[in-house]
């Protein structure tokens, strides 16, 4: 009955793709590029942001149109004109931005816009089926559950079982690993591999954690600027190699963690409570303190509180109950500028919608950190001539690539603009730096870069709030781990005695008692 | 798309300068009275002659000239009255309301200083800055409760801004007919005239209210281009999110724009209803000047929110506008041109915006591969 098997046989060639090229006004932004996958094999696709890899994964699920190059299926030349013609083809796209209705059952999801699903639904034998795949790749999700109440390891399962049904024999994955934890991801490793055992061919597509790409695929093909800059046996690669290759030049993996003396306390919370959108308890009694020199990891999945607990750092979200300090002063109830004056530095996790404005300038991107500052504005008047100059120094000092100060923030790669942020944050020389997910999205050289920018601001004896979902990012950075689940502290421990396997297994809401062993 | 050896590539514009954007808007006006000379040759009428006469009556014609210019002055303050919560990411459709409601309060202030009495000539160096005066408290509180519900509850500023013109405009209704308090004494469903003494000083035959018209178009232009208050306002439209982010107090803004939008609206109303030469009432069809009004929406469009583009606009609707009504009587035209060419032209200068952002470009297949522009679209 099921449809996982097409008509290809292991080793079989299924998808070929000739110099593909794609230009955008001012970029090329896929050069030439070859790429080809046999059944049954796993071929990821490395390269930094802005690589080519959106753009080659588009062409090749017929979003976007190649201007010159050939694309072949199973041997056949074919030219997609919309994603539909695609998915006729074989061909399964798993987003990184899951596109599912979040008010329907996993089911529902997964039979929408099949084509035997008619007028009338016959549910029960698509759940029989689905079941079947679930149980063969070991994917479990409760499939009359609604998207909303599922992980986000099991969207994206729904999304490959969505993929599945429609009969892919060649799917691709956009950044697989992002936003999984450490055990899911482990799991979505195995579905991959009993994936590929069925001939499937597999393309995740990859922008950091390495390792994982070693660990499981065949081949690799790395982009750099638009063109293939390597495509080998994985075997043959080693994690330096394909860094270096991807970021053209050679990548340290440890971050050098340099000790600072603990200086006085900065930061101080106290029991403190919030509420989410909702109205529900979204921080429940949260209470550690941040010193001079130190870096506070606060580990755990998205969505379990560390948005609101920042925004009410950064004072755009009211205090429900308990107290906040600053240098020894009640900031409980100071309002977002004030804190900004005081000294807090925060660089918000969604760098596009709430770190810049887009549609403005690299200068009144700048100014949104110095706008109220005395040195850059009088009178209610803003020097936009200072402003300037301004900007022009951090582009220069953070290694912005841009045309100039007056070009449009939406021009920028994802870490460009993140080091824009970076710079206008952290040329104010902030007591204390929020930083939320400062590295999500970036490829290795600018998550390297980040990395180090905070470094520097623990020996500029600042203190920093990192959130992360990557444990070897919190682990390899901070002084001190917490683990946030549902709102509440699973425990706060010096990173010396923080196991990756114990912090693991806070982050799924297991407190630090129990899992002790 | 391939038309004998030429090839046709539409791009993507990375940049639009000034220039580019003033030439595209030519050009769109020009397509709209190509388009409408269709309807003048349908109704026996030389469109080459109907665009003379209304030319030369809107812009040389001793009498249709004043009209054009006053036409300008009140739709530009109009399209201000859009820009400021437009700049803000907020749509004012309530420009009609809050010039009436600032009407309303300048002549409520002539009632209380007994300015209605005949042979009363109260002195205009109180009355005319006290009636300016209330016609920016007027509009702004009007605008202002469009603002707030929005800033704090986040109401739809549409929806209120609309609802609010047909409270005012009922409320002028009550004021000017029979038995209302600003009738004029023996009815006519019109108001009272204001006193002579306090008609509004005119320069060379021109209201004095051009250089307000004028002299916003270059604060305008300041606030946005240098203030900390214009950078917010700015960062708000764009951004809310992000707004809140940079310590902006998110909740304030749109209050703060529709109060402005509000004052400069009433501003409007003080232009027509008190200063224009031979009204200096609210007249029986106030409510066409009402209508007017929304081109100040389209006029905001047009120029994409810049006060100075704005300037040429607005003179051409305003134009338009009297020529076609003159035009429709003079050569006995049976539809209402001056409302057509305002539709043509606004349907074209907005479709003609397209190529603000994607251009044409034409590569002919000749052995040499010159590239060459299509020229104007450049």
């Amino acid at each position: 009955m099921i449809m996982v098997l097409g008509g290809a046989k292991r080793g079989e060639m299924v998808l070929e793709a000739r110099g593909i090229t794609k230009r955008f006004p001012g970029v090329l932004a896929n050069d030439q590029i070859d790429f080809e996958i046999k059944a049954g094999e796993i071929h990821a696709i490395l390269g930094e942001n802005g690589a080519g890899k959106t753009t080659l994964m588009n062409i090749l699920f017929g979003l976007l149109h190649p201007e010159e190059g050939e694309i072949h299926i199973r041997g056949e030349r074919v030219k997609f004109k919309s994603p539909l013609d695609a998915i006729n083809m074989g061909i399964g796209m798993v987003h990184q931005h899951r596109k599912l209705v979040s008010a329907h059952s996993a089911i529902e999801n997964i039979i929408l816009g099949h084509p035997s699903a008619g007028f009338i639904l016959n549910v029960k034998k698509a759940e029989e089926e689905v079941q079947e795949l679930c149980d063969r790749y070991g994917f479990k999700v409760d499939l009359r559950a609604k998207i909303w109440q599922l992980s986000e390891g099991e969207k994206q399962a729904v999304e490959i079982l969505k993929a599945l049904y429609r009969g892919a024999e060649i799917l691709i994955l956009d950044e697989p690993n992002s936003a999984l934890t450490p055990q899911e991801t482990e799991k979505l490793l195995e579905s991959i591999e009993a994936m590929a055992r069925d001939d499937l061919a597999i393309v995740p597509f990859i922008t950091h954690k390495l390792p994982i790409v070693l660990g499981i695929s065949h081949r690799v093909t790395v982009l750099r600027r638009g063109k293939v800059v390597a495509c080998l046996e994985t075997s043959r690669a080693t994690e330096q190699s394909l860094a270096m290759q991807m970021v053209g030049r050679e990548v340290i993996f440890r971050i050098e963690k340099t000790t600072v003396e603990r200086g006085k306390p900065i930061l101080q919370v106290e029991n403190l409570s919030a509420l989410s959108d909702k109205g529900f308890q979204a921080l429940s009694d949260v209470s550690f303190t941040i010193c001079e020199g130190e870096i506070f990891g606060l580990a755990g999945i998205s969505g379990n509180g560390q948005q609101e607990l920042v925004e009410v750092l950064a004072g755009i979200r009211n205090v429900h109950k308990g107290k906040v300090t600053l240098d020894g002063q009640d900031i409980t109830h100071a309002s977002s500028l004030d804190r900004w004056r005081r000294g807090i530095g925060y660089i918000p996790a969604d760098r596009i919608n709430v770190g810049s404005i887009p549609d403005f300038s690299l200068v009144e991107n700048t100014a949104m950190n110095y706008f109220f500052d005395d040195r850059y504005s009088q009178h209610g008047i803003v020097d936009y001539k200072n402003m300037r100059k301004l900007t022009e120094e951090v582009i220069a000092e953070y290694g912005v690539a841009a045309p100039g100060p007056d070009t449009k923030a939406k021009n920028l790669s994802g870490g460009n603009l993140q080091k824009l942020i970076l710079a206008r944050v952290l040329s104010r020389n902030p007591r204390l730096v929020i930083a939320d997910l400062p590295c999500q999205g970036l490829d290795v050289g600018a998550t390297e870069f980040v990395q180090n920018k905070l470094m520097e601001a623990k020996k500029g004896k600042a203190g920093v709030l990192l959130i992360s979902e990557d444990l070897d990012e919190i682990l390899s950075m901070s002084d001190w781990v917490a683990v946030i689940y549902e709102g509440k502290f699973m425990g706060i421990l010096p990173t010396g005695q923080a196991k990756k396997e114990n912090v693991g297994a806070m982050m799924a809401g297991l407190s630090l008692k129990d899992n002790v062993t | 798309m391939k038309i004998g050896r030429n090839e046709f590539k539409m791009e993507k514009r990375a940049t639009l300068s000034g220039w580019e954007a003033a030439r595209i808007s030519i050009l769109a006006i020009i397509f709209a009275l190509t388009l409408l000379s269709l309807l003048f040759i349908l109704a026996d009428v030389n469109p080459l002659i109907a665009y003379r006469e209304i030319f030369s009556y809107a812009f040389f014609n001793p009498f249709g000239l004043p009209l054009t210019i006053n036409r300008s002055i009140f739709l530009l303050l109009c399209t201000f009255a859009f820009i400021i919560p437009y700049k803000a990411g907020l749509w004012n459709i309530g420009m009609t309301g809050q010039l009436f409601a600032g009407s309303i309060c300048a002549f409520a202030v002539v009632v209380a200083l007994g300015g209605k009495e005949f042979s009363a000539s109260p002195s205009p160096w109180l009355l005319i800055p006290l009636m300016l005066i209330a016609v920016i408290l007027g509009g702004g509180a009007l605008g202002a409760i469009a603002g707030f519900l929005k800033g704090r509850f986040n109401v739809n500023e549409i929806v209120t801004t609309m609802m609010l013109n047909f409270i005012t405009f009922w409320l002028i209704s009550f004021l000017i007919k029979e038995g209302g308090p600003f009738m004029k004494s023996g009815g006519e469903g019109q108001s009272f005239e204001l006193p002579k003494s306090i008609f509004a000083p005119l320069i060379k035959g021109v209201p004095f209210t051009i250089i307000i018209a004028i002299g916003l178009a270059v604060l305008i232009y300041y606030l946005f281009a240098k203030t900390k208050i214009g950078y917010e306002i700015k960062a708000y439209g764009l951004s809310p999110a992000a707004a809140r982010y940079a310590g902006i107090r998110i909740s304030m803004i749109p209050l703060l724009a529709f109060i402005l939008g509000g004052a400069i609206a009433g501003l409007a109303g003080y232009h027509y209803f008190a200063a224009v030469p031979g009204l200096y009432k609210i007249p029986k069809n106030y409510g066409e000047f009402g209508d007017l009004a929304f081109y100040g929406i389209i006029c905001g469009l047009i120029s994409q929110g810049n006060p100075l583009a704005a300037i040429p606009v607005a003179l051409l609707f305003g134009g338009m506008s009297a020529g076609g009504r003159f035009v429709q009587g003079q050569l006995h035209m049976n539809f209402g041109v001056d409302y057509a060419l305002l539709g043509v032209l606004m349907i074209s200068l907005v479709a003609f915006q397209f190529f603000y952002r994607y251009k044409f470009e034409r590569t002919q297949t000749n052995p040499d591969k010159e590239r060459i522009d299509v020229g104007v679209h450049r």
